[in-house]
This record gives structure tokens, C-alpha cells and sequence, in this order.
């Protein structure tokens, strides 16, 4: 379980200070798909870095089932990242030299699993996902739904406990958008991976579970997503 | 992280090309700096390690053949060989010349060789005839670009035949020549004096020992080692070539440095969110940094390869159109280059990887 306690993030000091997240609190189970919206400038970002560990909070704390990871040093901080989290981008970040399979394997390779296990697992999930046929393309042959596939496969291979997904669908055409975060919320639902995504496409309540809304850097309204509706197959894909 | 390491690097072929490029610059100025430090040297020594001499004898405060003249009396040897261990004492003659030739100019170094005495001789004659006879004389075949057996050679208004070409005696910028004595005398005109003596000790006499013994019994003669008297004669290449080739070196190591660090220093801005994109992933620092370090040390090795092989063609093609060009290299000189190629190559990372520690992760956010 991943608890957030009263997380707050304070940029600057005195008079100039800019609190960006203000004392917000979520708990997310397994399978739990969490939506993040607010508009530009509420926090939203700052509020996945946190939870992601990329950026320190200034107050409140980060639990990952009841351990605190917020005062951990940079070293196990990356390998709490490695091992628990997976990050899905507005921008795909693929890695612009290595092909599809490379992108995946990367994070496998990065925790030391071999070269042909890291090979095989790639594989799966990237058929898995719908694009085996384009495993050696390089992120620049690859349309925008493939990269973001991609990245989706990337964020689900080292099997994080909690997906961060950042405008996941804000460079894609609709269907696909929709197609792709169909895809990502089945897996990572039925795999019992908690995701949190931050958007402003109010389509995405379809595959959310809950849906939380930011201002000012406070969380002010949580209510209910469409998912159960929109996801009825997620337990089929569950693995053995 | 290798293989990421060498996807980025072969992603950018115009950059990698260019570090390589850099870098086989550096290499091959090294590389042929050295080979024409080890030639010259080893082409300085050349012959005075061929003749059969225990210990060179010259005037007191002479050092080496060619910038400290020796004069000395011609019956010195009479004194020499009653020295404890010298079996004999034979006179060397030799004379630096401005000599021309089918109108061009150019300098021997003029050796009298006496063959009833044996001294003075070639190291080995290649072509023509193998002793010089009256107004005749043996070139180094390094000459034979100027001049060929048959040609008269004009030394201080002495006319000489050239009748062979002997080997050994290449000193870079002039060479030996070996005429008569009696041709030597009179283009010197020194009838009752001697440049230096050639003794050979009886067999089993320490050499050391018996210099200082000639020193003592001969205070106005200094006594030399024919090792020594090698140190002495290539020296003048160490001093004066060894602090060129240090700045050269120096300009070399820089010029690689900058070239491998611009273009990973450029590489490492230019894919400063791909780098975010990884730490945020879970790569830790060094992971990080072991990939701009691999790059660089790729870009290295490969422009080692690039420069060995330049050098190594430079070294066999040059020195046929120019003669200066002596060029040798040791496989020790290889191995110390690619440790310096190494050094190099790890010290242009250096910046790149100040840079990537800057990188914020949560730059991967901004779209």
C-alpha cells in the first residue's frame, strides 16, 4: 500500500515562497487507478514528483506499505525507483538510440537481470501491448501511440507497485490516447500495480477509479471514475 | 550500460567521427613524434655502435663527435698501447664538410679510413667497391637521392669519385663518407694530428678500468666507454628533441582532451532529458556516469586504432620522399601512447560528467 501523509513542497523562502502542494494526503491500494486533475499550476506535477521521488517535500511523508521513503539517500532512492516505480511521460522519453525492445529492457538491465532474460520479458510485454512486430524500431520510426506503448511497456517491466503517468494522452489523437491508457490501466489493474495519472483530459475518468482534483496545491474534491463501467475484461489478463 | 554507451556514440556518427578524428590527430602527432625521436637517436648511435671499439680516446673537455672537436697528437698511441690491458690504439680522423656535387649542397661527415689498420672503415658497404681508392670515396646510401656511384664530389676543392654506398652511417641531417687518410689529411691539412683513437682492450679487461687508467696515465685525454661514448653522441638529440616533444605532446593531449570533452561535453547537453528520463527510472549517478565515461573511452580507443594505423603508414611512406624522416617505434611506445590515450580520453569526461550530475530528474516532466 502507498500512503502520502499531509505532503507538502515549498519552492523559495520568506516572502517569495511558493507553496506548490499543500498538506495532501492519499492512500492507494493495489489496483487502485487514481486520476489526478486540476489546472495549470495547481501542483499536480510537483505532487507525482513527490510520490515518485524525484523531488524532495518539504513537509509529510512518502509510506510504501509502511515504509518511509522520503529520507532515503539518492542511491536507494534510485533503487526504490527502479524496483517500485514506473514513469509514463507526456513527451513518450524514449531513449532516441535504442530501439522498442532496448527501451524496455533498460530498467531490467539496470537492476542487473541478464541480457537474455531482459530480452525475453521486453518481448512479452511488448506483445503483449499490441506492437511484437515493432521491436527494432527506433523511438523515430515508431508513431506516437507505438512510442507511448512503448513507454507504457518501459513503466510495467521491472513490475512497479505504482505507475506515474504525466499527460500520458496529451500527444496523442483521442482513440489512440484512449486505447493506450485502456491498455496501461488493464494491466497495470489486473497486475494489482496502483497508477496515479496526471491530466487534464476528463476522458480519462473512464479508466480512473478515483478521480481527485487539485487548486492552489490542495487536494479539494475526490469522487468516483468510470473504471468498473469501462474495464470489465482487466481480470483476464491477469497473470498466473 | 555498454551497449547504451555505444548506441549513443554510433547515433550521432558526424560527432563520433569528429572525437575519433580528434583524437587520431593527437595519436598520430604522438606516435610520430616519438618514432622520429627513437630514429633520430638510435641513427646518431648507429655507427659508433658498429665499429669494434672498447674506448674512444679524445682531447680533454671533448664530449661526442660532432659539436666538440678533438684534437690530438698522432703519436699519442704509442703512449696509449702501453697502457696495462690496451692491445692496440688506432687514430680516427673525421671532418664535418659543406661538399657539393651536379650543383647542389650538402654536408658529410668525413671519415679517413685506413683498411691496413682497420679504422675508419663503414659499417657495411652495400654497393661499389668496398675500399676507397686515391681520390675516391664510399657515401652512406642515405646520400643517394643527391648523388650516385660515378658522381664527383667537391670537398674543400678536393675532387672525389663516388665509387660505393655503405649503410650505418645515416646521421639524419648529414652522413658519414669514408675516403682515404691521406685524402682526409689534405682536405684538413692536420698532417701530424688526430681527431681521436679507436682502442681495444685484450680480452677480459675491464673497460671502465682501463679508461680511468688511460685517464691517469694521459691527463690531457679524456677516455670513454663505447657505451658511454653512444650516451654522449645521442644526447644532443635528447636534449634538444625530448623538450619539443614534450609541448608537442602536451598540445597533442590537449587537443585530444578538448575534442573527446566538446563532443560528449555537447552529447550529454544535448540528451541532458534522456539522462533525467534514466535517473528517474532508477539509474544511480554512477550507472550515469559510467555511460559518458564508456563513450569517451570508446571515442578514445577507436581514434587510438585510427592514429596507430596514419602513424604507422606515415612512418613506412614519408621517410622514401624525405630522408629526415627516420622513424622508428618501440611496441613499448605503443603500449605507454594507448595508456596516455586512456588518461585522455577519461579526463574529457570529466566536465560532461559534472554536467550530468546537475541534471534534475524532474526535468522529464516538461513536455
Amino acid at each position: 500500500m502507498i500512503e502520502i501523509r499531509d505532503l507538502s513542497k515549498t519552492f523559495g523562502s520568506g516572502h517569495t515562497a511558493v507553496k506548490a502542494v499543500r498538506n495532501i494526503s492519499l492512500k492507494l491500494v493495489p489496483g487502485d487507478i487514481v486520476l489526478v486533475m486540476g489546472p495549470s499550476g495547481s501542483g499536480k506535477t510537483t505532487l507525482i514528483s513527490m510520490i515518485g521521488t524525484l523531488m524532495r517535500p518539504t513537509g509529510g511523508d512518502v509510506l510504501l506499505d509502511g515504509k518511509n521513503v522520503t529520507e532515503l539517500s539518492p542511491d536507494k532512492l534510485a533503487d526504490f525507483r527502479l524496483n517500485n516505480v514506473g514513469f509514463v511521460f507526456q513527451s513518450f522519453n524514449l531513449i532516441a538510440a535504442l530501439n522498442a525492445e532496448l527501451n524496455v529492457m533498460l530498467p531490467l538491465l539496470a537492476k542487473g537481470t541478464s541480457k537474455s532474460a531482459a530480452r525475453q520479458n521486453a518481448r512479452e510485454l511488448l506483445m503483449k501491448l499490441g506492437i511484437g512486430e515493432r521491436l527494432h524500431h527506433l523511438p523515430r520510426d515508431l508513431s506516437g501511440g507505438e512510442k507511448q506503448r512503448v513507454a507504457v511497456a518501459r513503466a510495467l517491466v521491472n513490475e512497479p507497485k505504482i505507475i506515474l503517468a504525466d499527460e500520458p494522452t496529451a500527444n496523442l489523437d483521442s482513440k489512440t490516447g484512449h486505447e493506450v491508457m485502456q491498455l496501461l490501466c488493464q494491466t497495470a489493474c489486473s497486475e494489482g500495480r496502483a497508477v496515479i495519472i496526471v491530466s487534464h483530459d476528463t476522458r480519462l475518468k473512464d479508466v480512473a477509479k478515483r478521480v481527485i482534483i487539485i487548486e492552489d496545491g490542495r487536494l479539494v474534491k475526490e469522487e468516483r471514475g468510470n473504471h468498473e463501467a469501462n474495464c470489465p475484461m482487466e481480470h483476464k489478463h491477469a497473470r498466473p | 550500460m555498454f551497449l547504451l554507451a555505444i548506441k549513443n556514440l554510433f547515433q550521432e556518427k558526424t560527432r563520433f567521427l569528429i572525437s575519433v578524428g580528434g583524437v587520431a590527430f593527437s595519436v598520430t602527432l604522438i606516435i610520430v613524434l616519438t618514432g622520429l625521436y627513437r630514429g633520430w637517436n638510435d641513427k646518431l648511435g648507429e655507427y659508433i655502435r658498429s665499429v669494434p671499439v672498447d674506448i674512444w680516446v679524445m682531447q680533454k673537455g671533448s664530449e661526442e663527435l660532432f659539436h666538440t672537436p678533438s684534437i690530438l697528437p698522432i703519436t699519442l698511441d704509442d703512449e696509449l698501447v702501453k697502457i696495462n690491458g690496451v692491445q692496440s690504439a688506432k687514430p680516427f680522423n673525421a671532418r664535418r664538410l659543406a661538399v657539393s656535387s651536379g650543383g647542389q649542397q650538402f654536408q658529410l661527415y668525413i671519415v679517413g679510413y685506413d683498411p691496413a689498420q682497420n679504422s675508419g672503415q663503414p659499417a657495411r658497404v652495400v654497393e661499389g667497391k668496398k675500399v676507397p681508392g686515391p681520390g675516391e670515396i664510399i657515401v652512406d646510401r642515405s646520400q643517394s637521392k643527391k648523388i650516385s656511384i660515378g658522381d664527383k664530389i667537391n670537398a674543400a676543392g678536393r675532387e672525389l669519385e663516388v665509387v660505393g654506398f655503405a649503410e650505418g652511417g645515416d646521421l639524419v641531417i648529414t652522413s658519414f663518407a669514408f675516403t682515404l687518410p691521406e685524402e682526409l689529411n689534405k682536405i684538413q691539412s692536420l698532417p701530424d694530428a688526430v681527431n681521436n683513437f679507436w682502442v681495444t682492450l685484450n680480452p677480459g679487461t675491464d673497460k671502465n678500468k682501463a679508461a680511468g687508467d688511460i685517464e691517469s696515465a694521459l691527463p690531457n685525454v679524456t677516455a670513454v666507454t663505447s657505451e658511454e661514448f653512444v650516451s654522449s653522441n645521442t644526447k644532443i638529440v635528447s636534449d634538444s628533441f625530448l623538450p619539443v616533444i614534450l609541448v608537442l605532446v602536451l598540445v597533442s593531449i590537449a587537443v585530444g582532451v578538448a575534442v573527446i570533452g566538446l563532443t560528449i561535453f555537447t552529447s550529454t547537453i544535448e540528451k541532458a532529458k534522456e539522462y533525467g528520463v534514466l535517473k528517474a527510472i532508477g539509474l544511480k549517478n554512477r550507472q550515469l556516469y559510467a555511460v559518458v565515461l564508456k563513450q569517451a573511452l570508446i571515442a578514445g580507443v577507436v581514434g587510438f586504432g585510427v592514429g596507430a594505423v596514419i602513424a604507422t603508414l606515415l612512418g613506412a611512406s614519408v621517410s622514401q620522399y624525405v630522408p629526415q624522416f627516420v622513424y622508428q617505434i618501440r611496441s613499448l611506445d605503443i603500449a605507454w601512447i594507448f595508456g596516455l590515450t586512456v588518461v585522455m580520453a577519461a579526463l574529457a569526461a570529466y566536465i560532461p560528467l559534472r554536467r550530468l550530475a546537475r541534471i534534475d530528474p524532474t526535468e522529464v516532466f516538461k513536455a
